[in-house]
């Protein structure tokens, strides 16, 4: 069909005029540029036909790059790549200083498997551009995507004998060297590399980070010998990532620069580093190098903003006293402004409370009420409530709570309740709190605790508060042996069974395994099914973690057997997997 | 008294008087068999539809029915593929543990379902007795590593390793089936030293294969594996079954058509490949391929053009597609049909260092199970030999389809429904179909 569009001509032509311009035409476009017309057959598919063309442009100009290009492009799909061979040799010939013609050689060289030609074409091209690595680079590139990494090594080392500099493809050589998994060779290299161009730091950290955990000593060791501050930051940077932040941090301050902006660069990089993790060891790492920054910053509100950071991290290390140090900085520092300072106050009072030191923590609150946001008084009043009910202070604690009318408060009296040890209490106001008071672990937590309350019969049981203040202050053993002794007071059905599961994971928790066994089996009691499957399954769990495969075997079973309609089975059954050495165990 | 505990106390009371009235202390038997109505149901089906909760250990269930000198049917074609067993204690048991799903099965509708079966492309299959499982695999071989020895570790289906010394010693007379997987049987080592040399477990690797060469008396690994691939065939010829997935289908052949030519590489063998070594190979002797090109250069991640994906070499390889399994005749072609046996028709393909069969290179003789579409290969083939039958199935992992060295091993609890670990089942099974069932 022919097509429906028409070419329009912009002015007027004379009719005598037409037939000529017929001939002209196409006379004009087949005198378009043979490599605009060949690069057109290129992107058409037609390879044959363009190499053609572009044989033809490099008969009468045997140095022409972008000719010897596109004849490479178009001689590659076709699988007729050693063809180039006699162009490119022509091309060298006639075109002794262009680069790329070199490069083409090597590929067509290679792809003919002269191979043992190589290193001449090589050594003509590094004549033809001394000091200039790309020759051994090209060499060695095209040695790789055969696999070949023994010539790739040879290319490398030919080229920083010829270069005569000692860190020449150090980047290069570094690379091949992580590949081998030869560690200390990679270390030196890319020690080498860095020194040239300190961007290359980053990648040095990437590739040697994969060693294997047995390899890392030796590449530290490695570094340390190389000496210098370019090892060093890579040893720091590795060992922040390994696990030992604290130790980097140690050794980077030793080896900071002397300029104050590149310090702050650095210790700014740093914190990057400790913030890969949030464990104690890393959070130290990470207030440590806060501070450090702060230490360093001129811009007041900024430095009390890395305090506060700092004191944070410290507090949520476990590191109280450092915490305690630095919003002392804060609260000295009159510059410090007031977002920051309301931080860090409720910051202290978190950490005043966190100590057990309920009293001061409600004498700073009341002092800095003005100071700190509504949300965060009343969320800080509540901790204090808390901590003084855990101590005993009962009464005190429902006091200070009385005017507060959010479901956060009655969730937080639920638990002052059962401190108490008022059950029915605790459980009206956890059921009146509902599912959002508070975070999704909180209400979750509230739940395990209503159910467990839910089969004991009276309403009020002192020595259960005793026990789950004990619990809750850490003394998990002594929690678990009063747990244990207020479900030996309880029928099995109303709440003993359930207790002495509790008390059992009690044990399990503190590395208690042979109590935690005997309360698990004394948990498995057939008029409780739910329990009785959730003891089983606690007590196939720890025969599994203390690898006695044959003895959770036979738990598992009888907890998949005697309860199947349990909602546990599932997980009953994956253990049992793992017992079995069925499915891998990860 | 509180009224709960009056209930609770009624209760309990109610229930032993009920059951004694029903001839049946409720109370006296395990809780497990008081699912399933054991007066009304001597069989249990285990559906291999999406009805089933684990299709994979629905094979183990079955596989430890005939252990026990029961009997069991396989119905083809029939909701998946699903398996008749006996409604006895042990099975229940053994299904309850397993988290199978199983339906009673009475024996009026067991009738039906016989009739039904007669009707339509289904059959059913008695299967008697369970093959004695090998798994070759050298000594030191993570059970993680190998998609077979996973999915019998899973499904609960015992299996002994064998490797050179115990073939080399007339040990396969022992077994009734085997598998193969990574073994290089050109002696090269995969030509894992393309990308990994260097690295200790390929060191190690070449160390293990060349002290048991020397030590059974052969000047070299290639020379050695080959006398492997030669005992492997006469295995095959005598009557076992043959199962092999990723590099040790290709290797395989390509072992058995070289005797007497050097195709191993100079860094296997000492002496470089033999430049009309792709003249001078005999496919008579091979099982599966013939007229395959030889890779001459050690230098590039290929045995041969076998293999349609050539997934490590970066200009050649082929992206996945998926592949679909062929339907066959039940009653015609059992054995066929018992391979294919499956809840899904097209599965997603997976990578191996033989992904795949290149069709033109088949011999005639063999049946292709499953293909990709429009593709050139085949991905699931089987064919007899002597007495015995063959299956290959291309590709290392069926729910790792890029899988890599060093990668964390599959978890077959997160994939009990896997349609491409089903296809390695039946290979499990169906040895134990009735003799008639197997010459067809």
């Amino acid at each position: 069909m022919m097509s429906s569009t028409r070419w329009r001509v912009p002015f007027p032509v004379p009719r005598s005029l037409l037939p000529l311009l017929t001939v002209l035409v196409p006379a004009l476009l087949s005198a378009q540029d043979p490599l605009s017309r060949a690069f057109d057959l290129e992107r058409r598919g037609s390879f044959a036909q363009a190499a053609e063309i572009y044989r033809g442009v490099l008969q009468k100009e045997p140095g022409e790059v972008t000719a010897l290009l596109g004849l490479e492009r178009s001689l590659t799909p076709i699988n007729r790549l050693p063809e180039l061979l006699p162009v490119v040799r022509a091309a060298i010939v006639a075109n002794p200083s262009a680069a790329p013609v070199y490069s083409i050689g090597l590929r067509a060289y290679a792809a003919a498997n002269l191979l043992d030609s190589l290193p001449h074409l090589v050594d003509l091209w590094a004549r033809a551009a001394p000091g200039d690595e790309s020759p051994f680079r090209e060499w060695a590139a095209s040695a790789l995507q055969r696999r070949d990494r023994p010539m790739a090594r040879r290319a490398y080392q030919m080229g920083r004998e010829r270069l005569g500099k000692p860190d020449a493809l150090a980047a290069e050589l570094a690379q091949l060297a992580t590949a081998e998994e030869d560690w200390p060779a990679a270390a030196h290299e890319w020690v080498g590399a860095v020194r040239q161009l300190q961007g290359y730091r980053s990648s040095a950290t990437t590739a040697l980070a994969m060693a294997p955990a047995a390899a890392r000593p030796v590449i530290l060791a490695s570094l340390a010998m190389e000496g210098g501050p370019d090892a060093a930051r890579i040893g720091v940077d590795l060992r922040a990532r390994w696990g030992d932040p604290v130790g980097a941090f140690e050794t980077l301050l030793g080896i900071l620069p002397k300029p104050l902006p590149q310090q702050l660069d650095v210790l700014q990089a740093f914190l990057e580093l400790t913030r890969l993790q949030s464990s104690p060891t890393y959070l130290l790492a990470q207030a440590r190098t806060l501070e450090a920054l702060a230490d360093r910053w001129t811009n007041p509100p900024q430095r009390a903003r890395f305090r506060l950071d700092a004191a944070r991290a410290y507090a949520t290390a476990g590191q109280p006293d450092p915490a305690r140090r630095v919003l002392g900085q804060i609260a000295a520092d009159p510059a410090s402004g007031p977002a920051v300072a309301a931080g860090a106050t409720t910051t202290l009072i978190e950490l005043l409370v966190g100590d057990g030191k309920a009293d001061e923590a409600a004498g700073q609150l009341e002092k800095y009420r003005s100071t700190v946001a509504v949300d965060d008084y009343l969320r800080l009043r509540r901790a204090v409530a808390l901590r003084w009910a855990q101590s005993g202070a009962v009464a005190r604690a429902e006091q200070m709570l009385q005017s507060d009318s959010t479901i956060e408060a009655l969730a937080v009296r639920g638990r002052i309740r059962l401190y108490a040890g008022d059950l029915k209490g605790a459980s009206d106001c956890w059921r009146e709190a509902g599912p959002f008071a508070g975070t999704r672990e909180e209400a979750t937590d509230r739940s395990i605790w209503l159910a467990l309350l839910q089969p004991i019969q009276p309403d009020t049981l002192v020595s259960f508060g005793l026990a789950l203040q004990l619990l809750d202050r850490g003394d998990t053993l002594k929690a678990a042996q009063s747990f244990e002794r207020i479900a030996a007071g309880l029928p099995p059905t109303g709440g003993g069974a359930d207790l002495h599961l509790l008390a059992g994971r009690l044990q399990a928790a503190a590395g208690q395994v042979a109590e935690a066994e005997r309360l698990f089996r004394t948990a498995v009691v057939k008029e409780m099914p739910g329990t009785a499957a959730a003891a089983l399954l606690e007590l196939g769990r720890l025969q599994l973690a203390t690898e006695r495969r044959a003895e959770a075997t036979r738990t598992l079973e009888e907890m998949i057997l005697d309860y199947p309609t349990s909602a546990l089975v599932p997980q009953a059954r994956r253990l049992l997997d793992q017992s079995r050495n069925a499915v891998p165990r990860i | 008294m509180r009224r709960r505990d009056l209930l609770r106390a009624s209760s309990a009371t109610l229930m032993t008087l009920g059951a004694s009235g029903a001839g049946v202390l409720r109370g006296a038997w395990p809780a497990w068999l008081g699912l399933v109505d054991r007066t009304a149901s001597p069989w249990l089906l285990l559906p291999m539809d999406d009805g089933q909760s684990d299709h994979l250990k629905a094979y183990g269930v079955t596989f430890r029915v005939l252990q026990r000198g029961g009997r069991a049917e396989w119905f083809l074609n029939h909701r998946g593929g699903s398996f008749l067993v006996p409604g006895d204690q042990a099975t229940i048991r053994d299904a309850a543990l397993a988290g199978v799903s199983s339906e009673p099965v009475s024996e009026g509708l067991l009738i039906d379902l016989r009739a039904q079966l007669k009707q339509g492309n289904t059959d059913a299959v008695p299967l008697e007795k369970p093959p004695k499982v090998a798994v070759y695999a050298p000594p030191n071989a993570s059970p993680w590593d190998d998609a077979v020895t996973m999915v019998l570790n899973y499904a609960g289906i015992e299996f002994d390793k064998v490797w050179d010394a115990e073939v080399g010693s007339q040990g396969l007379k022992k077994y009734d089936w085997l598998h193969l997987h990574h073994e290089d049987f050109t002696g090269q080592y995969s030509k894992f030293f393309l990308n990994y040399s260097g690295a200790p477990w390929l060191a190690e690797m070449v160390k293990q294969n060349q002290r048991v060469a020397k030590a059974l008396g052969y000047p070299n690994v290639p020379a050695e594996k080959k006398a492997v691939a030669n005992e492997i065939r006469a295995f095959v010829e005598r009557g076992g079954f043959l199962f092999a997935m990723c590099t040790a289908t290709e290797t395989l052949d390509l072992a058995l058509a070289a005797t007497g030519v050097d195709i191993a590489a100079a860094y296997a063998d000492g002496t470089p490949i033999d430049p009309e070594a792709a003249r001078k190979l005999d496919w008579s002797h091979a099982l599966a391929f013939r007229d395959a090109q030889l890779e001459l250069s050690p230098n590039v991640p290929a045995f041969s053009d076998i293999d349609g994906h050539q997934v490590n070499s970066l200009d050649r390889r082929q992206p996945l597609g998926a592949f679909k399994l062929f339907n066959f005749s039940a009653t015609i072609d059992p054995v066929p049909t018992m391979l294919v046996q499956n809840h899904r028709d097209v599965i997603p393909d997976f990578y191996g260092l033989t992904t795949s069969f290149n069709k033109r290179t088949l011999k005639s003789s063999v049946t292709i199970l499953a293909d990709e579409p429009g593709a050139p290969w085949a991905k699931y083939i089987h064919g007899e030999l002597g007495q015995g039958t063959w299956t290959f199935y291309g590709g290392h992992d069926p729910e790792d389809p890029q899988h890599q060295i060093g990668d964390p091993p599959t978890d077959l609890s997160l994939h009990p429904h896997s349609p491409g670990y089903r296809l390695i089942l039946n290979n499990v099974l169906f040895p134990a179909a009735k003799k008639r069932e197997l010459k067809t």
